[in-house]
C-alpha cells in the first residue's frame, strides 16, 4: 500500500486518530503498580488529541474540508479505498468526542481510583475513543461499519467492566445482542448499496445519487436501503423498538455512561444518518421521523417515575436521541446535529455529576447492600455538594431547554421545523409534532423532579456528616462541562439560534414561522411541566413523603412508565419465550424422534450382528469343522486297518528288498 | 581276509535290523539304526584297505550325518515323550496334537 498523504491536515488527522490507540496500548503495557501514571498519561494523550482536533476544526472551518483517500486492496477488479473526509460538522464532532473523552479520562482517575480493573478500564476507554473518531472521519461505509462494530464491542466490554456482578454481565450481553439486530439491518443496507452502486465510498455515492436518473432504481428499493441503514442507527442510538439495552447499560461505571451512552457512541447513529442524508428517500425519512418521535415520547414517559438516578438520565438520553432522529426525519438535519453537539456536553455533565454524587455517597457509606443510586434516599445535597449542585442545575436547565442555555438553542430549531412540517405537510406530521411538544413538558417534569429529589428537602439517607464535596479534579471537570452548556458559548445572542456560530456554518433552516411562536409554546409547556412536578415533589409535600417512605402503590400509568412500557416483558413474552419454547420443542423432537431413531438403528445393528455372528459360528464354522471332523474320522478309520505297526512295515520292507535282491542277482 | 570284515558287517547289520524290528522303545530303534549305519561304514573302510582311500572319507561323512540324524531323532523322541508321556512306538498312533 502506497501512502500518499499529501497535506499537513491529513497528517494531523492521522495523528489525532492514532493518539487514543497509542493511549490504549500504553495503558496495557504499563504495569498495575503505576496506575496513577496511566491515568494521567492517557489523559494527556487525549488532551493532545483534543488540541489537534481543535486545530483541524479551525482549518476546516476557515478553508476547505479535508479529504484524503488511498487504495486499500483490489479484489476481482474492484478497488477498495480507505480514507477520511472531515467537513465542518465532522470536525466539530471530533472536538467534542476528544474533549468529552479527555474530561471523562480525568474524571475516571479519581472515580476509578480504588478499582482493580483500572488499567483495563483505561485501555478500553482509549480503544473506544479511537473507534469513535474512526466513525466520525471515515469516508467509506465499510470502514464506518468496522469502527461501528468496534465501538459496540468497547461498549460491551465497558458495560461489563464489573464482570463479577451478574447484572452487569447480563446487561453487557443484552446490549451486545440488541445492537447486533441493528447491525444486521446495517449489513443488509451495505449489501443493497453494493449491489446497486458497486461502491461504498460516500463521496462517490453522493455523485451517483445526485446524477441518478429518476426511475432507474425503483424507489421502493431506495426506501428499503435508507431504512436498512437506519436500522443500524436504531440499534446504536437506542431508538424504538431497540431502546431496551440503554437503561441496562447503566450497570457500567458512570464515566462510561457519560462518554459512551450519553455523549458519543449513541450519537453515532444520529451522525451516521446525518452523513448519509442524501441516501434517504422521502418515505424513509417519514419512517425515521415517526420512530424518532415515538422514542422521544416513550423515553420521556419512562424517565418520569424511575428511582435510580442513572436510569432517569438513561431514559432522558433515549428521549433526546429520539428528538435528534425525529429532527432528521422532518428535515431539520442541521438542528439534529446541533442538538447532538449540545447534548453531548450537558448530558455528559449530568452523568458525571451523578457520578460525583454516587462517588461521594459511596465514600460516606461503606455498605455494599445500600443502594447509593436510589434518589429516594438522597435529598438536600445542595448544601453538602454545592459545586456538583450548580453543575447539575446548569446541565438540567440546558436539558429542559430554558433560554440562556445551550439546549434551548438546539431545541428551538427542531421545534420550529417540526411545527412547520406539521403545518405544511399535515397528516402523520401533526402526530409527530404533538409527540414532540408533549415530550417538552415531560422533559421539564422529570428533570425538575430529579433535581427536587436529589438536591432539595432534607437528606434522607445514612451518614450525612460524612458526605463531602469531591476533589478538585472532579469539580474542574464538572465546571468545564457546565460552562460548555451555557448558551453564550454556542451563540452570541443566547435567545436566537440564528446567531449561533454553529448554525451559521451548517446552514439556518428557512422558516416562514416567527420564532416567537415556538418559543412561547415550548416555554409555556415547560412551565406546565415544572409546576406539575413542583406540586408533587416540593419539599415536605404529602406525595413526596409517601414516595420516600415506601414504594408507593403505583397506579397503572406509573407502573407503565416505571417498567419502560413493559418493553422488556413484551420482548420476553413475544420473542424470548416463544423462542425458548421452540427450542424446547426442537430439543424434545430431537430426544423423541432423532434419539429414538439413533437408538433403534443401534439396537437393529446389535441384533443383526448377533444373527450374523450366529450364522458365522453355526454355518460357516460348522462347515469347516464338519469337513475337519469327516477327514479326521476317515483318517482314524483308514488308520485302524493297519495302525501302529511301523515295525512290521520295516520287516515287510526288508523282506521285499531281500526278494528284489535275490531276483536281480 | 576281507571276507571276515564282510561277515562282521553283515552280523552288525542283522543285529541292528533285529533291534529296529523287535524293540518297542524308540531309543532302542535309534540305536539299532546306528548299528546298521556302522555296519555300512565297516564295509566302506574294509573296501578302502585294498583299493583306494575313498571309502574311508565316505565313512567319515556317514559318521557326521549319523551324528546329526541322531541329534534330530533324540530331540523328536524328547518332544514325543513330553506329549505322550511314553516312547513306546505302538502307543504313539495319532499325529493330531
Amino acid at each position: 500500500m502506497e501512502l500518499t498523504v499529501t497535506s499537513e491536515e491529513s497528517w494531523l488527522s492521522i495523528i489525532m486518530l492514532g493518539l487514543p490507540l497509542v493511549s490504549a496500548i500504553f495503558a496495557l503495557l504499563i504495569s498495575g503498580r503505576l496506575k496513577v501514571i496511566v491515568g494521567w498519561l492517557t489523559s494527556a494523550l487525549m488532551l493532545a488529541s483534543t488540541a489537534i482536533a481543535v486545530v483541524i476544526l479551525i482549518r476546516v472551518w476557515t478553508s476547505a474540508a479535508i479529504y484524503n483517500h488511498l487504495g486499500w486492496f483490489d479484489f476481482a477488479g474492484l478497488a477498495f479505498d480507505i480514507g477520511f473526509y472531515i467537513d465542518p460538522p465532522a470536525a466539530l464532532l471530533l472536538v467534542i468526542v476528544c474533549l468529552v473523552s479527555f474530561l471523562v479520562h480525568l474524571f475516571s482517575i479519581e472515580y476509578m481510583k480504588e478499582d482493580d480493573g483500572f488499567i483495563r478500564y483505561f485501555t478500553f476507554l482509549g480503544l473506544f475513543t479511537f473507534s469513535m473518531i474512526g466513525i466520525v472521519i471515515a469516508d467509506n461505509l465499510l470502514i464506518i461499519f468496522m469502527f461501528w462494530e468496534l465501538v459496540g464491542f468497547c461498549s460491551y466490554l465497558l458495560i461489563g467492566h464489573w464482570y463479577k456482578k451478574e447484572s452487569a454481565v447480563k446487561a453487557s450481553k443484552k446490549a451486545f445482542l440488541v445492537n447486533r439486530i441493528g447491525d444486521v439491518g446495517f449489513m443488509i443496507g451495505l449489501a443493497i448499496c453494493w449491489s446497486q452502486f458497486q461502491t461504498f465510498d460516500i463521496a462517490q455515492l453522493k455523485t451517483e445519487f445526485s446524477a441518478l436518473a429518476p426511475m432507474s432504481i425503483p424507489s421502493v428499493l431506495l426506501t428499503v436501503l435508507g431504512i436498512s441503514l437506519f436500522t443500524g442507527a436504531i440499534g446504536k442510538s437506542a431508538q424504538f423498538p431497540l431502546q431496551v439495552w440503554l437503561p441496562d447499560a447503566m450497570e457500567g461505571p458512570t464515566p462510561v455512561s457519560a462518554l459512551i451512552h450519553a455523549a458519543t457512541m449513541v450519537a453515532a447513529g444520529v451522525y451516521f444518518v446525518f452523513r448519509l442524508y442524501f441516501m434517504m428517500s422521502p418515505d424513509a425519512l417519514t419512517i425515521i421521523a415517526i420512530m424518532g418521535s415515538i422514542t422521544a415520547f416513550m423515553g420521556a414517559v419512562a424517565a418520569m417515575t424511575q428511582h435510580d438516578i442513572k436510569k432517569v438520565l438513561a431514559f432522558s438520553t433515549i428521549s433526546q436521541l429520539g428528538y435528534m432522529i425525529m429532527a432528521l426525519g422532518v428535515g431539520a438535519k442541521n438542528g439534529a446535529l446541533f442538538l447532538l453537539y449540545t447534548h453531548a456536553f450537558f448530558k455528559a455533565g449530568l452523568f458525571l455529576a451523578a457520578g460525583a454524587i454516587i462517588h461521594s455517597l459511596h465514600k460516606a457509606i461503606h455498605d455494599d447492600k445500600y443502594d447509593v443510586q436510589d434518589m429516594r434516599t438522597m435529598g438536600g445535597l445542595r448544601k453538602t455538594m454545592p459545586v456538583t449542585f450548580m453543575a447539575y442545575l446548569i446541565c438540567s436547565l440546558s436539558l429542559i431547554g430554558i433560554p440562556l442555555f445551550s439546549g434551548f438553542l438546539s431545541k428551538e430549531i427542531i421545534l420550529i421545523e417540526v411545527l412547520q412540517a406539521a403545518l405544511s405537510r399535515g397528516g402523520i406530521y401533526i402526530g409527530i409534532s404533538i409527540l414532540a411538544f408533549l415530550s417538552v413538558t415531560l422533559t421539564a417534569y422529570y428533570v425538575s423532579r430529579q433535581l427536587l429529589l436529589i438536591f432539595f428537602d432534607t437528606y434522607r439517607g445514612k451518614n450525612e456528616t460524612d458526605i463531602h464535596e469531591n476533589s478538585i479534579l472532579i469539580k474542574t471537570v464538572l465546571i468545564i462541562l457546565s460552562v460548555l452548556s451555557i448558551g453564550v458559548v454556542w451563540s452570541l445572542n443566547p435567545f436566537s439560534m440564528e446567531s449561533s456560530w454553529v448554525m451559521l456554518k451548517l446552514g439556518i433552516p428557512e422558516s416562514s414561522l416567527p420564532h416567537s411562536w415556538t418559543m412561547i409554546m415550548s416555554l409555556s409547556l415547560i412551565i406546565i411541566g415544572l409546576l406539575y412536578s413542583y406540586s408533587r415533589y416540593r419539599p415536605a409535600s404529602k406525595h413526596v413523603k409517601n414516595y420516600h417512605n415506601s414504594s408507593p402503590s403505583q397506579n397503572s400509568l406509573a407502573a407503565l412508565s416505571f417498567n419502560n412500557w413493559y418493553l422488556d416483558s413484551i420482548y420476553n413474552e413475544v420473542i424470548i419465550n416463544p423462542f425458548l419454547k421452540i427450542v424446547e420443542v426442537i430439543s424434545k423432537v430431537e430426544r423423541i424422534v432423532i434419539d429414538r431413531l439413533v437408538d433403534l438403528s443401534g439396537i437393529f445393528t446389535v441384533v443383526f450382528s448377533n444373527v450374523v455372528g450366529w450364522i458365522d459360528r453355526a454355518i460357516v464354522d460348522g462347515i469347516v469343522n464338519g469337513s475337519v471332523y469327516v477327514v479326521g474320522k476317515a483318517g482314524v478309520i483308514t488308520k485302524s486297518i493297519s495302525g501302529s505297526k511301523a515295525q512290521s512295515y520295516i520287516i515287510l520292507a526288508v523282506i521285499g528288498i531281500l526278494i528284489i535282491i535275490f531276483l536281480v542277482l | 581276509m576281507v571276507l571276515f570284515y564282510f561277515i562282521l558287517s553283515a552280523f552288525l547289520f542283522s543285529v541292528g535290523l533285529a533291534i529296529v524290528i523287535t524293540r518297542k522303545n524308540a531309543i532302542f530303534v535309534l540305536i539299532g539304526i546306528e548299528l546298521m549305519l556302522n555296519a555300512a561304514n565297516l564295509n566302506f573302510v574294509a573296501m578302502s584297505k585294498s583299493i583306494t582311500l575313498d571309502g574311508q572319507f565316505f565313512a567319515l561323512f556317514v559318521i557326521v550325518v549319523a551324528a546329526a540324524e541322531t541329534a534330530v531323532g533324540l530331540a523328536m523322541v524328547l518332544k514325543v515323550f513330553n506329549y505322550f508321556k511314553t516312547v513306546e512306538l505302538d502307543k504313539i498312533n495319532e499325529l493330531k496334537g
